[in-house]
């Protein structure tokens, strides 16, 4: 079996990116439950910290191509 | 999943006689029509071109003679142009200055929303933005704007004063400085470029591999895998259905992380 | 792969398709910048300011529309009122004149009875006083010949004798210079023709 070891980096790196994101659109969730007209600010600030979160795992992208 | 259908395949391959699977890599990105080398005509830049004129067009004869009753062509340039300045620029800038950058926001929003379809419209089929050279193009433009306007809004020196948040204590002033200044220098066009880079790269990526894969058990595998590859087709079809969803989903994101880099910018208080 | 991230992929390299995905091809970094550039400017300056002039006529459109319409509410509203502020106008106008003409029915009806009633009165007065003149004057003229009657009466019985014994005594150049003045004294002469009357 041939391959390359970032691609398990990368898998492992992507993990807690997922978490996060899922955190942060279960929070997104709760809120517009709770208070659906405040849905529009709250899409923006989930999506901003969806972004945050994402960068992680994107790191980890950059490092398994540049492995 | 690739893994588990691949497996059978090495067994009954060794009885086929066939040669093996050649997954698709990166390297299938590269498709040059004229020429070789960096300079080469690729596929990628004649859709660029291709989606530029066609917008362009479509854009200036929908809105030429924009009534105040507006046909149906004004009348979906005005949906797609009402999304991008009431949902993304004014309430990312706020109301006082986002006119100026609407057309910014609204150019970036289109170019990139229709590269991204292109990567599941069937003429096309293939996403633009996978080639790292054009999000680059866009993320290079967006950060020039946002750190320019910075700067002209605050002065140097305020520019890297609005990173800090105030009231923090004078001993945590440094460390966020430079964690702030790293964010705002590398993290934020990094991974603006590349998040939708990325994203489009592996999506296409795994659609490349449900269809040559299928493909070539249909073609060059036993009656077994024949079978598996109705199921595999059927998921590559899902999959471009949920890979269009990821493209429109990028390009909002990216123009709406674009708006709100700006927006902070322009922001009177960090 | 994993060996050719060390390939310089920004140098014309032979094979492009092994170098690093995330290394941009210098020809689609430069079509990327100028047809975005294009687009940018193709949309700055022909499509945003014609949605935005579109969106500020609409927007003038609704509210002048909204005006007028306001206007003409406002309008049919001063009718409404202007037309019910004449009816009732001429509704109590209707009443006032129809009261006016019964008040001047009843004016016209009082006044005529009492015309009628001193018409009545006067008549019966003027009757009255004619009649009680008439009387008066026939009571003088009856006194008148009942003295004249009586005294010739009284002559045709008495005769000479009184005649002489009056013209002595001078009673009847009195009685008649009296009859005459219309100073006629009932105890004197009228006590015989009133009994006869």
């Amino acid at each position: 079996m041939t391959g390359n070891i970032a691609i398990i980096g990368y898998g492992l790196s992507a993990i807690g990116p997922g978490i996060g994101i899922g955190l942060i659109f279960a929070a997104f969730i709760n809120g517009v439950a709770r208070q659906p007209e405040a849905r529009g600010m709250l899409q923006s600030i989930a999506i901003l910290g969806f972004a945050f979160a994402e960068a992680l795992a994107i790191f980890g992208l950059v490092l398994y191509f540049i492995s | 999943m690739s893994i588990t259908m691949l497996a059978p395949t090495g067994v009954l391959l060794a009885s086929g006689g066939g040669e093996g699977f050649e997954p698709p890599g990166p390297q299938d990105f590269w498709q040059p029509l004229i020429g070789s080398g960096t300079w080469a005509f690729t596929r990628p830049m004649l859709l660029w071109i291709i989606s530029v004129v066609a917008l362009s067009w479509w854009f200036i004869a929908t809105t030429r003679k924009a009534a105040i009753v507006p046909g149906k062509g004004q009348f979906l340039t005005e949906m797609f142009y009402n999304t991008t300045r009431n949902g993304i620029a004014r309430d990312m800038i706020g109301s006082k200055e986002f006119l100026k950058y609407v057309p910014f926001l609204f150019s970036l929003f289109a170019i990139l929303l229709v590269n991204n379809l292109f990567g599941v419209i069937p003429p096309f089929q293939f996403p633009t933005i996978s080639r790292i050279g054009f999000p680059i193009a866009l993320t290079a433009i967006v950060y020039v704007i946002y750190h320019y306007i910075g700067i002209k809004k605050h002065g140097l020196r305020g520019y890297f004063g609005s990173f800090v948040p105030s009231g923090l204590p004078a001993w945590i002033v440094p460390m966020v400085l430079v964690l702030e200044t790293f964010s705002f220098f590398v993290t934020r066009p990094l991974t603006l470029a590349m998040r939708i880079f990325g994203n489009m790269l592996a999506g296409h990526m795994l659609l490349l591999v449900f269809i040559t894969g299928g493909e070539y058990m249909l073609l060059h595998g036993g009656i077994g895998l024949k079978v598996i590859s109705v199921p595999t087709f059927l998921l590559a079809f899902i999959m471009t259905v949920f890979e269009a969803l990821i493209e429109v989903v990028q390009a909002y994101i990216f123009t709406l992380l674009a708006a709100s880099y700006i927006a902070t910018s322009l922001a009177d208080e960090h | 792969m994993h060996a050719l991230a060390s390939v310089p992929a920004l140098a014309p390299a032979s094979d492009m398709a092994n170098a690093s995905p995330i290394l941009p091809a210098w020809g689609e970094l430069i079509v990327g910048f100028v047809f975005f550039g294009i687009f940018y400017w193709a949309v700055k300056k022909y499509v945003v300011p014609n949605l935005e002039k579109a969106y500020a006529d609409r927007t003038a459109a609704i509210e002048g529309g909204m005006h007028k319409a306001e206007e003409a509410q406002q309008e049919a509203q001063a009718a409404l009122e202007q037309y019910q502020a004449q009816l009732a106008e001429a509704r109590s106008e209707a009443a006032r004149i129809r009261e006016e003409a019964r008040e001047q029915g009843a004016n016209i009806l009082t006044e005529m009875r009492a015309q009628a009633q001193t018409e009545a009165t006067r008549i019966t007065e003027s009757a009255k006083k004619q009649i009680e003149a008439e009387r008066q004057q026939a009571i003088v003229s009856l006194r008148g010949e009942v003295g004249r009657i009586s005294t010739d009466l009284a002559s045709r019985i008495v005769g000479e004798s009184l005649h002489d014994e009056a013209r002595q005594k001078g009673i009847v150049d009195r009685f008649l210079a009296e009859l005459e003045s219309g100073d006629v004294k009932p105890e004197a002469v009228g006590a015989v023709p009133a009994e006869e009357s």
